[in-house]
C-alpha cells in the first residue's frame, strides 16, 4: 500500500472543565490512503466529529490535543502554530459541514464566496478564478452553473447548497477530506445523489476522505474501511464489508443488529441496553463493559487496544489470543 | 358487512396563504399565494394497525398528522374517529370524550417536555385532566406504574427532563401518551432525533405497547426501513399528495408508483447485496408553484404528455397514469 496521506497515532483530545478534565479522544489511531473512504461511525458523543475537528486543527478551548500525533504525507501538523495551520487548512485539508446553510454566507453570492477560497490558495485574477469556479459547480453537478454562480445561498435547495459546500471544499484540491455527517440534513433522495457525488470525486481526483456519520447505510455505500467509535475510543476497524457484514465487536454488533433494513424483516431489533457513558463516568477497563453481554474480569480492569483479528482490528479481550498479546 | 376504520380520512386538505404583506401585493400588484400543503389525501386505519405516512419533507406528512389529530384546522375533507367527526362543529361534545382516547408523541423530546416540570408531574397531567383515576395516592401510583411500563423506574418520576438522556426522555413522552388511556396514537418522527441503538429500544417498546394495549398507530417517517419495521399498511405522499397505499409487505416487495420505486432505490443498500438501481434524479419542486397534472411528472422515468396535463386520482391506491395504462412495463426492472 502507499503511503497514507493522512495518519492519526493514538490522538487524544481533552476538555478541560472546572470540575474535571474530560477525555474526549482516548488513543485513536488510523491511517487513509490516496484515494480511500473512511468512514467513521458511532452515536452522539462517541467522539466521531471531534476527531475530525482535531486532523484540521480546529478544536477550541477548552478543549486540546493531550497526546498522540496527526501526520499529513508523512509531516506533523498537529502542534503546528495557528498561522501554519491556516495556510494548511483549505489548501491541504478541507472540511464538508452537516448543514449547508450555516457554513455558507448568507450575505454574499456563491460566487465570491467560491472566488474568495480559490484567490486565498491558489495564486490566480479574478477571471480566472471565476471560472475555476464555474468548472467547480459543473463537476459537482450543478445545472446552468454560468448563471447559478450569481445566486445567493437561500436560492438553491438543499441538496444543491450541499453541492456548493462540496465545490467549496474543493476550491484548492486538498488531499484529504473530512465530511462531518454531509448528507444528514437532507431527504434520502437527495442523499443518495451527495453519496454517490462524494465518492466519485474521491476516486476521481485521488483525495483520502474521512466521512463522519452516524448513519451506517451512507457508511455501507461510500466507504472502503469503516471504524465504529465509542465513548472516543475505536472499537473496530476494518474493510467495510468485513465490518458490516460480519462485526465481531459486541457493540459493533449490536449497533448493526438494531438497524431496521429493508431486506430482512425481523420482528424485533436487537438492542443494546444502556446508553453511551458520560465522558465524566467512563467505566474502567473497557469502556462497553456495563452494556456488554459477554464481559468478564478482565473487561473490567483492563482497557482493550485494537489489535488484529480476522483482516481488521478489534479492541474487545474476547478476541485476544495468545498469539496477539505476545 | 366490515366494522367501519377506526380512523376514517376522506378528501383533508389544507391551504395555508403564503401571501406577501396586503401593502406589498398593492403596490407590487402580486395576487395572492396559496400553498396547498395537503391536496385530497383519503385513507383509513384499522383499530390496533400501524399506518404510516412516508415522504421527504415538504410532502405534507406532518400536516396531516397534526390535522388529524385537531391541532390544526383543516381547510377541507374530513376526519372521523371512532365514528365521530373531528372536523363536525355540531359534534363538539362527542369530540371531548374522545380527546383522551387519542395522544401524541412529537420528534423531538427535548422540545415535547416541559423542562421546568418533574418528569411525575409531566406524566401526571393527561391524568388529572382527563380524570383519569381519582385521588393523589392513585395518581401516584399510576404514574409510577406507567414509568416501569416504558422501563424507567419509578423513583425517576422526580427528576427533571434534562436529567435523562434523548432515548429517556421519548420513554417518559411515551408514558404521558399512555396516561390517558389512549388508544390511538399519532407519532410524528418519534426515533428522529434518537440514535441507532436508542431507536431500536424505542421501536421496540412501541410494539410491545402496542400488543399489550392493542394501540393503534399513525406513523410518520421519512425512514422507510423504519417503516417498514413498524408499520401495517403505507402511505406515500408527494407534494401533499398521496401517491400509493398499500400493504407494508407489499409495497416493499412490489412497488407500483414511480415515486414509491425510487425512493425505495435511494435507501442505502446495508447488505450490500448489490442490488441494481435506478438511480435518483431530481429534487422535491417547489410546493408553492408545482409542477401540473401529476406534480411527479418532472422525475418520473414514465411521464407522458397525459402526466403532465392531468392529474392521477387514486386507483386501487395508486394514483398514477402509468400503471392505470400498464406503462410500468417500460421501466427499467432491477434484476
Amino acid at each position: 500500500m502507499s503511503d497514507p496521506v493522512i495518519s492519526v497515532r493514538n490522538l487524544q483530545v481533552e476538555f478541560v472543565t472546572r470540575r474535571a478534565t474530560l477525555r474526549a479522544i482516548d488513543g485513536v489511531s488510523f491511517d487513509i490512503a490516496k484515494g480511500e473512504v473512511l468512514g467513521v461511525v458511532g452515536e452522539s458523543g462517541a467522539g466521531k466529529s471531534v476527531t475530525g475537528a482535531a486532523i484540521i486543527g480546529l478544536i477550541e478551548p477548552p478543549g486540546r490535543i493531550s497526546g498522540g500525533e496527526i501526520l499529513l504525507n508523512g509531516r506533523r501538523i498537529d502542534n503546528l502554530p495557528p498561522e501554519e495551520m491556516r495556510k494548511i487548512r483549505g489548501r491541504k485539508v478541507a472540511m464538508i459541514f452537516q448543514d449547508p446553510l450555516t457554513s455558507l454566507n448568507p450575505l454574499f453570492r456563491v460566487g465570491e464566496q467560491l472566488v474568495e477560497t480559490i484567490r486565498t490558495h491558489l495564486p490566480m485574477n479574478e477571471r480566472q478564478a471565476r471560472d475555476r469556479a464555474i468548472e467547480l459547480l459543473t463537476e459537482v453537478g450543478i445545472p446552468a452553473p454560468e448563471k447559478r454562480i450569481d445566486g445567493y445561498p437561500h436560492e438553491f435547495s438543499g441538496g444543491m447548497r450541499q453541492r456548493v459546500v462540496i465545490a467549496l471544499a474543493l476550491c484548492a484540491e486538498p488531499d484529504f477530506i473530512v465530511a462531518d455527517e454531509p448528507t444528514t440534513a437532507l431527504d434520502v433522495s437527495v442523499q443518495a445523489q451527495i453519496i454517490s457525488l462524494i465518492k466519485k470525486l474521491g476516486r476521481e481526483r485521488g483525495m483520502a476522505v474521512m466521512l463522519v456519520t452516524h448513519d451506517m447505510g451512507v457508511i455501507a455505500e461510500t466507504a472502503d474501511r469503516v471504524a465504529v467509535m465509542y465513548a472516543g475510543r475505536v472499537a473496530e476497524i476494518g474493510p467495510v464489508r468485513d465490518v458490516v457484514q460480519r462485526p465481531m465487536h459486541p457493540y459493533a454488533k449490536g449497533l448493526m443488529g438494531a438497524i431496521p433494513t429493508l431486506e430482512a424483516a425481523t420482528d424485533r431489533l436487537v438492542q443494546i441496553p444502556g446508553s453511551m457513558p458520560r465522558l465524566s463516568s467512563i467505566p474502567r477497563g473497557c469502556a462497553f463493559n456495563p452494556r456488554c453481554g459477554e464481559a468478564f474480569a478482565r473487561c473490567f480492569v483492563d482497557q482493550p487496544v485494537p489489535l488484529p483479528v480476522a483482516g481488521r482490528h478489534v479492541a474487545c479481550h474476547l478476541y485476544e489470543t495468545v498469539e496477539t498479546v505476545r | 358487512m366490515s366494522p367501519r376504520p377506526y380512523v376514517e380520512v376522506t378528501d383533508l386538505r389544507k391551504v395555508f396563504d403564503v401571501s406577501k404583506p396586503w401593502l406589498n401585493r398593492v403596490i407590487e400588484r402580486s395576487p395572492k399565494q396559496f400553498l396547498k400543503a395537503v391536496d385530497g389525501v383519503s385513507f383509513d386505519i384499522k383499530k390496533g394497525e400501524t399506518f404510516a405516512l412516508v415522504g421527504e419533507s415538504g410532502s405534507g406528512k406532518s400536516t396531516v398528522a397534526k390535522m388529524v389529530v385537531g391541532l390544526l384546522g383543516v381547510s377541507g375533507g374530513e376526519v372521523t374517529i371512532d365514528n365521530i367527526s373531528m372536523t363536525d362543529p355540531a359534534q363538539r361534545a362527542q369530540r371531548a370524550k374522545l380527546r383522551r382516547k387519542m395522544q401524541m408523541i412529537f420528534q423531538d423530546p427535548y422540545a415535547s417536555l416541559n423542562p421546568r416540570w418533574r418528569v411525575d408531574r409531566i406524566i401526571a397531567e393527561p391524568i388529572r385532566a382527563f380524570n383519569v383515576v381519582e385521588g393523589e395516592a392513585n395518581i401516584v401510583a399510576r404514574v409510577g406504574e406507567l414509568l416501569t411500563l416504558v422501563g424507567l423506574h419509578p423513583d425517576d418520576g422526580r427528576k427533571f427532563p434534562h436529567e435523562f438522556s434523548g432515548g429517556q426522555r421519548q420513554r417518559v413522552a411515551i408514558a404521558r401518551a399512555l396516561a390517558s388511556n389512549a388508544d390511538f396514537i399519532v407519532c410524528d418522527e418519534p426515533t428522529s432525533a434518537l440514535d441507532v441503538s436508542v431507536q431500536a429500544q424505542i421501536l421496540n417498546l412501541m410494539r410491545d405497547l402496542q400488543e399489550k394495549f392493542g394501540l393503534t398507530y399513525l406513523f410518520i417517517s421519512h425512514n422507510l426501513a423504519v417503516v417498514r419495521h413498524m408499520a401495517t399498511r403505507i402511505g406515500v405522499m408527494y407534494l401533499g399528495r398521496l401517491v400509493e397505499v398499500s400493504e407494508a409487505k407489499e409495497m416493499f416487495s412490489h412497488p407500483r408508483h414511480p415515486y414509491t420505486r425510487m425512493l425505495l432505490d435511494a435507501v442505502p443498500d446495508l447488505a450490500m447485496s448489490g442490488r441494481a438501481r435506478i438511480p435518483v434524479a431530481g429534487e422535491i419542486p417547489n410546493p408553492i408553484n408545482p409542477p401540473s397534472g401529476c406534480t411527479f411528472h418532472p422525475r418520473c422515468p414514465l411521464v407522458n404528455e397525459r402526466c403532465r396535463a392531468e392529474n392521477p386520482l387514486p386507483i386501487n391506491g395508486v394514483a398514477c397514469h402509468a400503471v392505470v395504462e400498464g406503462r410500468t412495463l417500460l421501466m427499467p426492472v432491477p434484476a
